[in-house]
């Protein structure tokens, strides 16, 4: 099943490129939003850091997990959230956390590695329920197992305490930092979704990423050249789940709680919206998505009164916001971008020629 | 019928034995044995009628959704709105024309004509973009959810049952024997029954619609072979309307149902519209038949989970659903293509 | 760079010289009673037919005849309904297509079935990998790898080399015809399938087409499908003959040319 159209210029960089020639090639966008996010914690106040920024990285790696599979395997999968719920509950579980009678105390160094191998395991395990059915059927399994999930955390009291959950879930004190401190864990999660988006681009041009995104385009032909298709399907299912784990515990040291609606319907339609507003072609998508969607989530009371509307319509906003990108750029904000910059560049080709010939103006 | 016995003689076998046991235990009457090891049989049967009659209501909610993906490729996740929507719209003319039947046939025709605007404003423009098509779903559901909650509110409604319909009915089983050995027998509520009934001659005449008319036909070969269908000249955007059209007016019919023995509020939609996907799942995209043995198998699971296992009665339906597609991905009741 | 030199050495896991020695007697391609029904229509009815390995094969008939649908059953894109399906004397009836794969089969597409997100050299580059170890490798290729190099060679051998890292959904189709003839190159064949590679092309085209499927190897044997006479009974040594989905004739292609029969009910009013 195509997603979205991924051809967008002609000229793809043979997969041998190396780290200075990537440098070389990366446009003044690159290095003026790296510049920025480096400059943050002296520029912004603590709420700005980490309620809008930190907190739009955590669910842009989420969000990014998803685009994994959906941009480069063709697969679009809504069980991304419930992945990163699970790990986050896990963490809460596993360590410390106000619900003494449940929690195990593990030190976090024992508890956040664990959370995240069994979250992935979850992950990969989902997957290879829906990989053996056609394309489109992955979205309905997806968001099944995760109405499950919910379900299950909501009504168990003996290992999720229901409907309560988690709460005291505090990120650790290590070498001396509290990591729960605002520029410490502003730091931290910059650096984690830096490696996660980083580390995807790679694995893009790598044999991995190549053979998936054949297995996207064309995989009846990927069988006829010797590849087990199901089998880096459901790989591609770990590798985007170990990142939404490493997010989910990222998450519950942001919110310092987690409850089953962290991980219900509404969140895990959430990150589908964030992806595809973003774009799904490109994996800067998911965070520019993310920033969009938790401006707007903090700012809405505000933005709609200011316009004279009723400040609880937020999710009204949302939908026909999400509903618009659909009709009119399905490759997201990253895909208007794209296409602006061509226009843009066509245009300096234009005048450029025009130049030469000596006809135009200057 | 009988090809399925043939080529499954093993299943066959199981599935006779399991109704066999079914029917004993309806009809015997329970022992202090068995009451001691089972519970008592009243409520033995009221979780079995209870499950029977919620299946009926999956299935209203279930072939539409399966009809549409079937036909069109299209996961309308918006049909659980179209359930609500129907719901509240039939709640509002029942409490306007105090006629339950008006609000019934209105619920259905005004959730059809949203159908129509649907495929005609949005989806014909997307022919061959499931992906695109399911996204644009998940976002109207997010507009109509918020638009529903605004013109209603967060309180709960219930549609009330008519007079005609409403009130319990005896039914030929016995429940218990009484200290004279007089046999207690089992009542249950009219409206449920009506439903059962209505739910089965619906289903039955939707078979026979699909499977002996000619627009029946156009609509079998088209969720075969999508492009078969247009290269028959018929106008295949016409039949597309039609069956969006049915699709989402039987969703808004099952919403006034439900309203009737559950209740309207606000996360109505997102509930039954994951019952809908499981249902679906289990029993088999695009298939009627399908829809009925899911719907059955899912409303069965939630009322005997609820009753005998409450803490985890919903993860018995996810078992059965992973059950199903560990086995027989592609459902119950398709044919193994 | 010739074809030879581009289509032998790669890392494979086709079986090594001693296992090729001892399977030399068999046969490389052998089906036996394959039928393919879909519902009712017999698609193949009890087709049985033996390929020596490197024999040059034409497949020939009209359309509807069964052609592509013996095809899909030798590559295992669906099981026969019965019938046994023999590769280099290894019974491969049950195997999924990757496994048929990576014992040396190939097979082009009537129809290009490239992967149009990805460059050319990418598209090659894969079929290099497919049949080769590290298919999950997480790390990318160093400038010096030998599947790299590889698909470099493949490239140029078809004459792609100057759009090597063009996106293979801006090519012209001739070009895209004569990358699907790459991927069938990869790795080290033993045996190939072509599906009506001469569709589409141009005369120009057909004679380079023709060029190529002289100069393959000896080694490789292939049965090729084919509409234009002119492509196919000036590449294969032998031909086989179908219709409704039953062999009706096999011979050499002078033989078959000039047979009554064949020519009443193929090649009818003239061939080309």
């Amino acid at each position: 099943m195509a997603v979205i159209d991924t051809r967008t210029t002609g000229y793809r960089p043979p997969a041998t490129e190396g780290l200075s020639a990537w440098v070389a090639r990366r446009g003044a966008a690159f290095w003026v939003v790296s510049v920025l996010l480096l400059v943050m914690p002296v520029l912004a106040s603590p709420f700005w850091l980490v309620q809008i920024l930190a907190y739009s990285l955590i669910l842009g790696m989420v969000a990014l997990s998803l685009m994994f599979l959906a941009g480069y395997g063709g697969i679009v999968s809504l069980v991304q959230m419930t992945v990163a719920g699970f790990a986050a509950y896990l963490v809460a579980i596993l360590g410390d956390s106000a619900i003494a009678q449940i929690s195990l105390k593990w030190p976090w160094w024992m508890a956040a590695p664990v959370a995240i191998l069994v979250a992935t395991l979850f992950g990969t395990l989902s997957g290879a329920l829906s990989v053996r059915t056609e394309g489109i059927y992955t979205i309905m399994i997806t968001l099944a197992i995760g109405s499950a999930f919910y379900y299950l955390t909501l009504q168990n009291y003996t290992i999720f305490n229901g409907f309560s959950g988690f709460n005291g879930v505090m990120p650790p004190v290590f070498l001396g930092v509290d990591w729960g401190d605002t520029i410490p864990f502003y730091c931290l999660t910059l650096v984690l979704a830096a490696l996660a988006y980083a580390v995807v681009l790679y694995v893009s041009r790598a044999p991995f990423g190549l053979a998936l995104q054949g297995t996207r385009d064309n995989s009846r032909r990927m069988a006829a050249l010797g590849f087990d298709v199901m089998a880096h399907r459901v790989a591609a299912y770990t590798f985007a789940s170990a990142i939404a784990a490493t997010a989910g515990v990222l998450l519950v040291w942001y919110q310092r709680q987690v409850s089953p609606g962290t991980a219900g319907v509404g969140p895990v339609v959430d990150i589908v919206i964030i992806a595809v507003v973003g774009g799904l072609t490109r994996p800067i998508g998911p965070f520019v998505g993310a920033l969009v969607y938790v401006v707007l989530r903090t700012f809405s009371l505000d933005m709609l009164e200011g316009l004279g509307l009723d400040g609880r319509r937020y999710q009204l906003v949302i939908g026909l916001g999400f509903l618009i990108i659909v009709l009119f750029s399905p490759d997201g904000l990253v895909g208007i971008w794209q296409r602006l910059r061509e226009r843009y560049r066509r245009s300096q080709d234009g005048r450029a020629t025009q130049m030469r010939i000596g006809g135009g103006e200057p | 019928m009988s090809d399925f016995i043939a080529r499954r003689p093993v299943w066959s076998l199981v599935i006779i034995i399991a109704i066999g046991i079914l029917a004993w235990l309806v009809f015997s009457v329970w022992t202090p044995g068995m009451e001691a090891m089972m519970g008592r049989k009243r409520v033995f049967l009221s979780a079995l009628f209870n499950g029977i009659t919620l299946g009926a209501l999956y299935f209203l909610v279930a072939s539409g959704f399966t009809l549409i993906f079937g036909l069109m490729r299209n996961v309308n996740l918006a049909h659980g709105s179209l359930y609500l929507f129907g719901g509240y719209v039939g709640y509002s003319i029942g409490t306007l024309t105090g006629s339950w039947l008006v609000a019934l046939v209105a619920a259905f025709v005004i959730v059809a004509i949203v159908g129509v605007l649907m495929q005609v404003l949005l989806f014909r423009w997307m022919e061959g973009q499931d992906l695109r098509q399911t996204l644009v779903t998940i976002g109207l559901s997010i507009v109509f959810a918020d638009l529903l909650l605004w013109n209603y509110g967060g309180d709960t409604f219930q549609v009330t049952t008519p007079d005609w319909l409403s009130g319990p009915v005896q039914l030929p089983f016995v429940v218990a024997l009484r200290g004279n050995g007089d046999a207690v027998m089992m009542t249950y509520p009219f409206v449920r029954i009506a439903i059962l009934i209505g739910a089965i001659v619906l289903g039955v005449a939707m078979w026979l619609a699909l499977n002996r008319t000619r627009v029946g036909m156009l609509v079998r070969a088209g969720v075969d072979d999508r492009d078969m269908l247009s290269a028959t000249g018929v106008r295949v955007q016409l039949v597309f309307v039609m069956v969006f059209a049915f699709g989402a007016g039987l969703a808004g019919l099952a919403g006034v149902v439900g309203g009737t023995f559950q209740s309207l509020q606000p996360g109505e939609d997102t509930k039954i519209l994951l019952s809908s996907l499981v249902v679906v799942i289990v029993g088999g995209m695009g298939s009627i038949p399908g829809a009925a043995v899911g719907a059955l198998i899912v409303g069965l699971a939630e009322q005997f989970g609820s009753v005998y296992m409450p803490t985890y009665a919903v993860m018995l339906t996810f078992v059965i659903m992973v059950a199903v597609l560990a086995v027989r991905p592609q459902g119950l009741a398709a044919a193994r293509r | 760079m010739s074809l030879v030199a581009a289509t032998a050495g790669s890392v494979s896991s086709v079986p090594g010289r001693d296992a090729l020695a001892s399977a030399s007697s068999a046969n490389a391609l052998e089906l036996r009673g394959v039928s393919r029904l879909f519902g009712a229509l017999a698609a193949l009815s009890d087709v049985t037919l033996s390929v020596r390995p490197g024999e040059r094969r034409g497949v020939l008939g009209s359309n509807g005849a069964g052609k592509t649908t013996l095809f899909n059953c030798i590559t295992g894109d669906f099981a026969p309904s019965s019938g046994i399906i023999r590769f280099f004397g290894e019974d491969v009836t049950a195997f999924p297509p990757q496994e048929r794969i990576r014992r040396g089969l190939r097979r082009t597409y009537q129809i290009s079935s490239l992967f149009a997100g990805l460059s050319v050299l990418d598209n090659v580059y894969l079929a290099c990998r497919g049949v080769s170890r590290n298919r999950f490798s997480l790390l990318r290729p160093r400038r010096d790898d030998t599947l790299v190099h590889a698909a470099e060679n493949l490239v140029e051998a078809v004459h792609l080399a100057p759009v090597k890292d063009r996106l293979v959904g801006e090519l012209a189709y001739g070009q895209q015809r004569q990358l699907e003839i790459a991927l069938a190159l990869s790795g080290a064949p033993r045996f190939i399938l072509f599906d009506e590679p001469a569709a589409g092309l141009s005369p120009t085209e057909r004679r380079d087409l023709v060029h190529i499927l002289t100069s393959l190897p000896a080694h490789i044997g292939f049965i090729i499908i084919e509409h234009d006479m002119d492509v196919a009974l000036r590449v294969v040594e032998s031909v086989t003959m179908m219709h409704n989905g039953r062999i009706f004739k096999e011979g050499a292609p002078a033989d078959i040319e000039s047979d009554p029969e064949v020519q009443e009910l193929y090649l009818g009013g003239g061939h080309g």
